[in-house]
């Protein structure tokens, strides 16, 4: 797990000290064991990385002020995935201010020689914003994300590298994006639309954003704004002469979403199996398809398609819109669900990621 | 002749079918950036050269079948993945609330959970209401010849929900179960369709035309998309909708022609208002006073439609004026003591002959001297009007005072009725001619011998009548 990083100087110095030392060549460069702790992110073993967390604190395996905020942020995402919030917010009531002087490398100037700026992850600022409205405080919540918004945009008026700004303004469309997802979530939909339209309108054309755009329009019900933004997803995306799978399926998920409203499932299904036929994991087209075929009285197929692609993509299949739409169909099917359900529970136990919440199978 | 459901071979699963919706959450997505390394470790020039590609190489490939990890639970691909919503549709999970104007749709599995064969299976699906019975599925003619043991026969039934307070959807099984013996299967499913608007009304006349202001109040759990709503007139009136002006910056907006605000009405209580201007068509009397009814199309979630019509309203009758009388043209500069000519048009709105006229200015009831007065004869003859006829005149008059002042008191007489008609109005607002009768006068710099020596002339005139 550690490799061996190059020492360039001679000086016998731990890993994970100063970065600019060894000219970030692993991960284990930025932080201790780091390359561990990502690798149980991926496969979502969140409760693994608690432990890990857990131990190094205990063992006071970390020397610099940096392991030990990235090893916070690490613990606080692990609990916030594994929907423990209370705990994640005591983590990170430890920080109680992420603009102090403890969490800047020029304070340290014997670890960090010639560094200077916030060591903080911004994940902890964004997690910071988050947690309230988790925990049920919507206003606290909301005024954070936007104070966040400020601080983000108070960064891109500094002069920094080229990478710094983009890194900046990527954190700035992600803040947004946020805040649009809890109004979202809270159907508050014309403040959702506003902060589209404010992203949208900055210039650059995204299709991406533009198509969520449109499914946002389709949801309440505005079926010809849906299809003029639409329109424009496609026209964009065939201009540019990119032959992307991925914008290519969100072209073809758009077009079967207007045949899904006019009630043309057939016309849908044939989208969708040509998305699946260009990508095999395009879970969004699986989903949806299963879903054309209840609407065409085709129970036993929805279900099949469903069935099939735990099977045969589990790790992208295996989430809880589709389960959900899985149980509801074996509701609808077997007068005896129960024992269905509880055989798909068991399966999902045994192959799903620490964060999965297993309340969607409704057993 | 109904066996206890536990005896049944079949039996009936019920399942709204209202259209989809898009899942929403917060996939807690994120940039490895923003979690392995400090927020401005970028301003580090070695940093911004080397971490990028170091991030990338680890970290952000997109999953592919060899990949058996959960990384886009967990990685941010594009900022906008934290939008939270990704197009997977979801099936409706409750059965929700139903309301008038809606369509009720349901999906219906009839599931043989017995070991045997069920066979010659006569389905009948059909709403009761408290009004009535309709039948949405019968299947008496062509009956199912089979469903094997375990084995489901599905179908799907629409009904436009038409009907407030309780309904049942009634669905019943006749078939030969295993042991050939024919056993009957009635399943129940209740449910209750609300109102999912109120509309309130309120009728105002003012001069001669109507306003009909419509208020919607939303009562269902999710806004409201409002597709159409149209006052649909009755057959003697035409209506009008009248709209706010659009504020500036909309319209400079660069994106307007991607995005155009959609009419939304907020869930639980949200309202909107519609004004209409209703005017009686030119030759029409209103004999009832039913204006029209308002039409009103919805969608909610992906589309989903909703229609109602509100009863007739209905407002103040209106007797429309047989004359009328407008002005035309006054001119735009007026001087003291000096005459000038009045403009007028006179219609007749019957489908008869009126007439002969006589015109004057009526006499104010105080004895001061009224500050417009005709100039010259101080009645008017005009001749007899056709049906629908209009004949145009001229008023000489003359000012007294200075200032802004009205011309009060024109009035109209038909000598062969001897009817007199209402003076015109002070203000005229009548159709398309705005024309005020307040006029500003203004003194003129005259010699001050010469305009006594008018003003003597014209009274002279005057005695010689």
């Amino acid at each position: 797990m550690d490799s061996p990083s190059p020492q360039l100087e001679p000086t016998p110095v731990q890993p994970s000290t100063d970065p600019l030392t060894h000219q970030f060549t692993t991960l284990n460069d930025l932080a201790h064991e780091l390359t561990s702790l990502q690798d149980l992110a991926n496969r979502g073993s969140w409760r693994s990385i608690l432990d890990k967390v857990n131990r190094a604190r205990s063992l006071s395996l970390l020397s610099t002020p940096h392991d030990h905020l990235t090893y916070l942020a690490y613990i606080v995402l692990s609990l916030t995935k594994l929907r423990r919030f209370q705990e994640a917010q005591t983590e990170l009531d430890s920080v109680d201010d992420f603009n102090s002087h403890h969490y800047r490398y020029e304070t340290y100037p014997k670890i960090y020689p010639n560094r200077s700026g916030s060591m903080v992850p911004f994940s902890l600022r964004w997690l910071h914003a988050l947690l309230p409205i988790k925990l049920g405080n919507r206003q606290e919540g909301l005024d954070r994300f936007y104070l966040l918004l400020d601080f983000v945009r108070g960064k891109l008026n500094k002069n920094g590298t080229d990478v710094s700004v983009k890194v900046w303004r990527k954190r700035e469309v992600f803040v947004v994006n946020n805040i649009i997802n809890h109004h979202l979530s809270n159907k508050e939909f014309s403040v959702c639309l506003d902060l589209i339209n404010g992203l949208i309108s900055g210039g650059n054309l995204d299709p991406v954003m533009l198509s969520k755009l449109g499914h946002v329009q389709m949801q309440i019900g505005d079926l010809e704004g849906a299809n003029v933004s639409f329109s424009k997803v496609e026209k964009l995306i065939s201009e540019s002469g990119e032959s992307d799978i991925g914008l290519r399926n969100l072209v073809s998920r758009n077009k079967a979403l207007v045949y899904l409203v006019a009630k043309d499932y057939l016309s849908a299904v044939r989208e969708y199996d040509d998305c699946v036929e260009r990508d095999g994991m395009d879970v969004v087209a699986i989903n949806n398809k299963a879903i054309c075929l209840m609407y065409l009285r085709d129970l036993s197929d929805s279900i099949k398609v469903l069935e099939s692609s735990l099977e045969r993509v589990p790790t992208v299949a295996l989430n809880e819109t589709l389960v959900v739409n899985l149980c509801s169909m074996y509701e609808l099917a077997y007068v005896n669900h129960s024992d269905t359900k509880r055989t798909l529970s068991n399966w999902i136990a045994r192959v799903a990621p620490d964060d999965f919440d297993s309340s969607c199978t409704r057993v | 002749m109904s066996t206890p459901l536990a005896t049944q071979s079949l039996a009936f699963r019920v399942m709204r079918l209202c259209r989809p919706s898009f899942n929403v959450d917060t996939p807690l997505l994120l940039d490895p950036a923003d979690l392995i390394v400090g927020e401005d470790i970028f301003d580090d020039p070695v940093a911004a050269t080397h971490l990028p590609p170091l991030i990338n190489s680890h970290l952000t490939n997109p999953p592919d079948f060899s990949d058996l990890s959960y990384r886009a639970r967990f990685l941010l691909q594009n900022p906008s993945d934290s939008f939270g919503l990704s197009g997977l549709l979801v099936l409706p999970q409750s059965f929700g609330a139903i309301y008038l104007g809606e369509t009720f749709c349901s999906y219906i599995s009839i599931n043989n959970s017995s070991n045997f064969e069920v066979r010659e299976i006569v389905i009948k699906a059909e709403m009761q209401t408290e009004r009535q019975r309709i039948l949405l599925v019968d299947n008496s003619k062509t009956p199912v010849e089979s469903i094997r043991a375990g084995g489901r026969y599905d179908f799907i039934v629409d009904h436009d929900v038409k009907e407030l307070g309780a309904h049942t959807l009634v669905c019943t099984a006749l078939y030969s179960d295993g042991d050939g013996e024919r056993k009957y299967l009635p399943q129940f499913f209740k449910f209750i369709v609300a109102n999912p608007l109120s509309v309130r009304t309120k009728v105002r006349v003012v001069k001669e035309t109507t306003y009909l202001e419509a208020c919607i109040e939303n009562h269902t759990k999710t806004s409201l998309y409002m597709d159409q709503v149209e006052f649909e007139p009755a057959p003697n009136w035409s209506a009008k909708i009248l709209k706010a002006d659009e504020h500036k910056s909309e319209d400079n907006s660069p994106s307007r022609e991607i995005f155009k605000p959609p009419v939304l009405v907020k869930s639980g209580g949200g309202t909107r208002n519609y004004l209409y201007q209703l005017s009686l068509s030119l030759h029409g009397s209103a004999q009832s006073n039913v204006l029209g009814k308002l039409q009103i199309a919805w969608r909610t979630n992906l589309g989903e439609p909703g229609r109602l019509q509100t009863q007739q309203i209905l407002g103040t009758p209106v007797t429309p004026k047989e004359l009328e009388l407008h002005v035309v043209e006054v001119p735009s500069a007026i001087n003291l003591d000096r005459p000038f000519s009045v403009h007028l048009n006179l219609t007749n709105q019957t489908d008869k002959e009126l007439g002969p006229f006589e015109v004057w200015l009526s006499q104010d009831d105080t004895l001061d001297e009224k500050a417009v007065m005709i100039n010259g004869l101080q009645t008017m003859e005009l001749s007899q009007l056709e049906a629908f006829g209009t004949s145009d005149f001229h008023l000489n008059l003359i000012a007294t005072k200075l200032g802004v002042q009205k011309i009060t008191g024109i009035t109209v007489f038909d000598k062969s009725e001897k009817k007199t008609y209402d003076p015109l109005p002070d203000l005229e607002d009548s159709g398309e001619i705005h024309r005020p009768l307040i006029l500003t006068i203004k003194a003129r710099l005259w010699n001050q011998i010469k305009e006594r020596e008018y003003i003597q002339e014209a009274g002279n005139k005057e005695q010689e009548d």
